[in-house]
């Protein structure tokens, strides 16, 4: 068997097992997979996130695996696990130069300078992490594709097979710049053969600046070679066998080997380096923009005061979510959770969290509500921005029962839109569904005229601030459903200090609280 | 591949080259890749097979917790404040009103620590309070009620009540319970081996002091029922035993009088008379009364302002029948500073208002009389104890009653 | 280890395309270099549970006790009445025993003004300029180093010191002037009633060793009069505005939090109503006092039915404060001074 042959058995493989994870991320079927197996294994969501939070969280570790055998090999994640790389791989085949004539498939696989622009923009996100704004998310290749299947992709899917990924039909917001995003990246293998990957990939970049570690490397032999340029037909990192090796940007696909009728090129054990290309070619004043166009990121996100004074009173986090400036530091943007809400309440943000919680997940609680024995979120997070807490932990019983349950916010009423407030008519279901006990909404019992005379007994529901925990139920509920009598608002949330409303189970305590939570 | 027609000429072809001579090294490292990720794909298999079932639902152990009601605005069991979040005060104020024949006696706690008013926990109280006896008697009395005796079996769960819904087990009594700082009542009914439709109900009300359960005892308390001697305070009715034995006031009531349902209602009686620690803090003023002569079921207990005088504290007072007369003596212990302050004070304001006198010393006990609209009373005080006759028409019988117990002849 | 089917031995290259020893070396160690590197990161860092970040062991400061010179046998509070402010204020602290029995040589003094609010110092809001010029020459003549000016504001900090006159005798008599930044502020940790862990304007106490709490005799629509036990809440940060919620357990807990050298009702113009902003000459009325002492709620007591002429059985906090054996609010029981200037 040739090794080209594995990689392509490798990636049918990893892009099915990809599309797999996607599928199951559904509560029917979740089971014990490891959806998120793929974000794990990212070697620049750990490196990212060790730099922010000076810790590699769980499951992160697994990154590992992989980053052992690039130092080895080289970037062999780009070809031969990536799924996002095989997509691009696969639709640059189809649609692109992939069937065009030789001459054209040469020319498409040259190096050319604007390939160096991923390691601009891997500088700019490093910058950016070192001052704890975590963006890698907006371009990693897993974070884009599990956000995009999740967003755009899965809900186009299962408008014409109803039922398939979602009992009935999920709805994200802003789906769609997600998803003309994706069509746009991946649009452009037309133009430039794995566009995203050579231009524009930050964990490409990161694994090419790695690579020239590697040991094992693409060989051409000079006195073999005709130099009929045939290696570069296929060559899909645009590495430029057919003179110096650029190693940082070979995919290690082993077409070049298979094209080569001279038999020049083989993959060798540490061949002499006077023959490469060794270090990405960057040149350090793009070099030096790109750290500053990272920093600008930092600085104007965190001075408009959206993660401070001027937060967003739709911003509510899922539950078990860390305090606003760790969550950007964590989140990836991966939107591993917005797929796995039963509910459908989680959305992706635009700019209401400001400009570094693009994509971050929200509550939208006139789509769903949190659904209290729950924690489906926490779960699938694999950077820790959502903690894995139990449920226990988030309703607040057995060991939990004194630190009480996680809040999310706390629900207001709307008296001019409430129907027993201000129309003359029963209904109270906020109170029905409230799912703690005791309630909180309670109500009380008036009797008033009505407009045509009669008299009628209505109970007028009111919150109890210190026992509401957020979920939106309520909202969810109420029969106003443009715009409901009773709304969520992020005041109140037990994750952050700032963001208290009550004294008691207020700050004070709170914050002893949260430190009793060490776990 | 080859149906599909791609623009371009003779010279197109995927692979106008074919590599035929693949070395060993290569065959054998790409069939071990392949392995590879087939042991992967039968791991990621089994791994989804294996998942603990708590991650996605609550687990029932943990709502043991939830078991006794929440009280209060936070939706956390911390033992609370007697003071709700945004009112000021520093002590509780007493629930209800009781008829004036014994006022509504209060906390005797001080400040805002202690037991908050109504509230029940089961896990230990916040961190300001530490943790009382009652804390670990409240997760006791949260517990089925389990009596292993022969001859009787549980009928029905474990009732549980707290200030909040104990009308619902009693009625228009509750009121009168609360007066007392009920905190919680523990009840069940059990059927009786041998008697067909016969059972015995079992009532264990706590307080939150052994002075209010005696409080509350002595407020119930049959005037005919007999005496018993397994409990400190307690008589025994027609069909059932009423005792005292801590900060609980015990109800056990057989349904009739069939030997064998009073027998086991003994039994229980005994029984939970035996599962309370005694304790008797504060209920001394009780034993000093004597009980000679003492008209059964007339011992009373007014925590302050007794006599509508000031400084008079934690009184007990009881009825006598002696020598044909009826007689009201009363006793409080205080520290002798207190006692003294406070006989000087009562002869003082009995002077204002009539005749006084002092009497001479008994025993080291120093004596006043006073005559006051017609009655008289007979005031003495030693160390520590301040007491008397009052309310008596006859002032030789009432100084006869002081002397003859301050010489011990009245126990 | 290569790939093509045993064609280089015919050539007559095996030197130029085999790599020398030392090359070898340097890229195996560097290839192992940074394998070993990721690997001993990742253990290192890694977090196999889940936490909180943040909030781990995060030990608040405990502020020292700064009280000084008791003294048996001297008065432990003054009242000194009179018309001129600076000879009033000099006058209560005279029949203490003069500044010199709690200031010594090389003293760093806190003073803590009250200027919550911007206000023009006729209104009585804030200290008065004269009350603290007065001080701070005392303290001086006492010999202090350095005396440090701070206060937390609920208006903007830069405009409450300028408006309400204390900048300019900062400026005029060398005052340290601090502002509340971003870094000035530290996480303290008490037992109190409420306040058990906040954020604390720390900064101007960090060199200090004694502290005169200075503060004017105020109406207040919560907690009914702010003097020199409120005084001490413009020392907390953070969204302090929840503490309304249990204002007077809170009041309470300062005379804990704080122990101050020495406290100064300025109570020559006292605001009587619409407190504690004011905003009105009429709500201002000139009562010619000015009471120090060592214990913040006797002297409150003080003023509260001397000053504000109401009924000291309102005033919820200093009940709990006495309670508490923070203080004696029967300020009659102190051994006590009363001039007149």
């Amino acid at each position: 068997m040739k090794l080209r042959t594995a990689r392509r058995i490798s990636q049918v493989f990893f892009f099915s097992l990809f599309l797999f994870f996607v599928f199951v991320s559904d509560l029917r079927y979740y089971k014990g997979y490891p959806i998120s197996l793929f974000l794990e294994l990212d070697p620049l969501v750990a490196t990212a996130t060790a730099i922010t939070t000076h810790t590699i969280y769980k499951g992160l570790l697994w990154s590992l695996a992989l980053l052992v055998p690039s130092i080895l090999l080289g970037r062999i994640f780009c070809n031969w696990i990536c799924p996002y790389g095989i997509l691009h791989h696969f639709i640059g085949w189809l649609m692109g130069k992939g069937r065009a004539e030789d001459k054209v498939r040469i020319e498409s696989n040259r190096y050319r300078s604007i390939y160096q622009t991923k390691y601009i923009i891997l500088i700019g996100m490093i910058i950016a992490a070192l001052f704890g704004s975590l963006q890698i998310g907006l371009l990693d290749p897993i974070c884009l594709f599990h956000r995009s299947m999740t967003t755009a992709i899965l809900p186009t899917l299962n408008l014409i097979f109803p039922s398939t990924f979602y009992v009935r039909q999920n709805f994200y917001v802003g789906g769609w710049v997600v998803g003309f995003f994706l069509f746009l990246l991946v649009g452009m293998n037309v133009v430039i053969p794995r566009f995203f990957c050579r231009v524009l990939c930050p964990l490409g970049a990161f694994l090419g600046s790695i690579a020239p570690a590697a040991l094992w490397r693409i060989e051409r032999n000079p006195t073999k070679c005709v130099d009929c340029d045939l290696c570069l037909k296929n060559c899909e990192g645009a590495s430029d066998p057919h003179t110096q090796l650029r190693k940082s940007e070979c995919f290690v696909c082993f077409n070049c080997i298979e094209d080569c009728p001279e038999d020049a090129i083989s993959f060798k054990f540490m061949p002499p380096l006077q023959h490469e290309v060794t270090t990405p070619a960057v040149p350090a004043r793009r070099a030096l923009l790109g750290g500053m166009l990272g920093f600008a990121f930092f600085g104007f996100g965190r001075t408009s005061g959206a993660q401070d004074r001027d937060y967003d009173k739709k911003v509510i986090r899922p539950p078990g979510s860390v305090e606003e400036k760790d969550f950007l530091e964590r989140c990836i943007k991966c939107d591993q959770c917005i797929r796995v809400c039963p509910t459908n309440v989680l959305q992706p943000a635009f700019l209401q969290a400001g400009l570094e919680g693009i994509w971050t997940p929200i509550l939208n609680n006139k789509i769903g509500y949190c659904e209290l024995n729950c924690t489906l979120c926490g779960d699938a997070c694999p950077t820790g921005a959502i903690q894995r807490i139990s449920i226990e932990e988030k309703t607040g019983v057995g060991k939990f029962a004194e630190q009480g349950p996680v809040r999310l916010g706390t629900a207001f009423y709307d008296h001019g839109r409430c129907l027993p407030w201000s129309m003359e008519t029963p209904c109270v279901v906020c109170e029905e569904v409230c799912p703690v006990s005791p309630k909180a909404i309670f109500s009380r019992e008036v009797t008033i005229t009505k407009r045509d005379g009669t008299d009628i007994t209505l109970r007028r529901p009111y919150v109890d601030p210190a026992l509401c925990i957020g979920c939106g139920i309520c909202e969810h509920e109420c029969p106003v459903t443009d715009e409901a009598a009773i709304r969520v608002t992020a005041i109140g949330e037990t994750r952050s200090r700032d963001r208290r409303l009550l004294m008691d189970g207020g700050v004070t305590n709170s914050v002893r609280e949260l430190e009793q939570r060490k776990r | 591949m080859a149906f599909f027609k791609s623009p371009g000429g003779e010279k197109r072809g995927r692979n106008a080259f074919v590599r035929t001579k693949v070395p060993l090294a290569e065959r054998v490292s790409a069939i071990v890749i392949v392995c590879l990720l087939a042991c992967i794909g039968i791991a990621i298999a089994i791994k989804g097979r294996h998942f603990d079932p708590n991650l996605y639902s609550l687990r029932t152990d943990a709502l043991e917790s939830t078991t006794t009601a929440v009280e209060g605005k936070a939706g956390t069991l911390r033992a609370g404040t007697g003071v709700q979040p945004g009112e000021e005060g520093t002590t509780n104020t007493p629930k209800a009103t009781l008829p004036p024949a014994l006022p509504a006696v209060a906390k005797t706690s001080a400040g805002t620590s202690g037991e908050g008013g109504g509230d029940e926990s089961s896990t230990p109280p916040a961190p300001a309070t530490p943790a009382t006896p009652a804390a670990a008697a409240s997760t006791a009395q949260a517990a089925p009620m389990d009596i292993n005796l022969p001859g009787i079996k549980p009928m029905g769960k474990t009732e549980f009540y707290n200030p909040d819904n104990l009308f619902e087990k009693i009625d228009g009594r509750a009121p009168a319970y609360l007066g007392f700082n009920f905190q919680s009542l523990r009840s069940r009914s059990f059927s009786v081996d041998g008697a067909d439709g016969s059972y015995v109900d079992v009532y264990e009300y706590r307080m939150d002091t052994p002075i209010n359960a005696f409080g509350m005892f002595a407020l119930e308390r049959d005037p005919a029922g007999k005496p018993i001697d397994f409990a400190p305070d307690g008589y025994s009715g027609e069909l059932g035993y009423y005792f005292r034995q801590g900060a609980y006031y015990i109800q056990i009531l057989a349904s009739d009088q069939n030997p064998q349902t009073v027998a086991a209602a003994k039994a229980i009686a005994v029984d939970r008379a035996k599962s309370i620690p005694e304790d008797n803090a504060g209920l001394d003023g009780v034993r000093r009364l004597p009980v000679a002569g003492m008209v059964a079921g007339s011992v009373t207990f007014v925590p302050d302002n007794a006599q509508g005088q000031s400084f008079l504290k934690n009184v007990f007072q009881a009825s006598y029948d002696y020598d044909g007369a009826k007689l009201s003596f009363f006793i409080m212990l205080a520290t002798p500073q207190e006692t003294a302050a406070a006989w000087k004070s009562y002869q003082t304001f009995a002077g204002k208002f009539g005749k006084e006198g002092d009497l001479p010393d008994v025993q080291g006990a120093k004596i006043f009389q006073a005559e006051s609209f017609g009655k008289c009373k007979v005031i003495y005080q030693r160390e520590g104890e301040l007491g008397g006759v009052i309310d008596a028409k006859d002032a030789e019988k009432a100084r006869k009653f002081v002397e003859e117990y301050l010489q011990g002849k009245i126990k | 280890m290569n790939t093509t089917p045993g064609s280089n031995e015919d050539e007559n290259q095996p030197r130029e395309n085999a790599i020398g020893r030392r090359e070898f070396l340097i890229r195996a160690g560097a290839a192992g270099a940074l394998i070993t590197g990721s690997l001993v990161a990742g253990r290192k860092l890694w977090q196999p549970d889940h936490y909180l970040p943040g909030f781990e062991d995060q030990k608040g400061l405990q502020l020292p006790d700064f009280r000084f010179g008791a003294n048996k046998l001297m008065p432990s509070m003054a009242i000194a009445h009179g018309p001129d402010h600076e000879k009033t204020v000099s006058a209560a602290i005279g029949a203490l025993g003069g500044m010199s029995r709690f200031i010594q040589k090389g003293d760093v003094v806190m003073i803590k003004p009250n200027v919550a609010f911007d206000r023009p110092p006729a209104l009585a809001a804030t200290t008065h300029p004269d009350a603290l010029r007065a001080v701070a020459k005392l303290v001086f003549a006492a010999g202090a180093s350095k005396i440090i000016i701070a206060d937390n504001p609920i208006n903007s900090p830069t405009g409450c010191f300028l408006k309400s006159g204390l900048r300019q005798v900062a400026d005029e008599l060398g005052l340290d002037l601090l502002y509340p930044e971003t870094n000035s502020f530290s996480p303290l940790q008490m037992d109190g009633e409420i306040l058990k862990h906040w954020t604390f304007f720390h900064e101007p106490f960090k060199k200090a060793t004694k502290v005169i709490g200075l503060a004017p005799c105020k109406d207040h629509n919560l907690c009914h009069a702010s003097m020199t036990t409120k005084n001490w809440y413009g020392l907390l940060g953070g969204r302090r505005n929840q503490f309304h919620q249990h204002i007077h357990s809170i009041v309470s807990d300062f005379p804990m939090m704080m122990k101050p050298t020495l406290v100064i009702l300025d109570g020559m113009n006292v605001l009587m109503k619409n407190g504690p902003t004011g905003g009105r000459l009429s709500d201002v009325k000139p009562m010619g006092t000015v009471v120090a002492g060592t214990d913040m709620v006797a002297v409150d007591s003080y003023g509260y039915s001397h000053l504000l002429e109401r009924d000291i059985a309102e005033l919820t906090y200093i009940h709990k404060a006495h309670d508490r054996g923070l203080g004696n609010k029967n300020w009659k029981e102190a051994n006590y001074k009363e001039v007149q200037v």
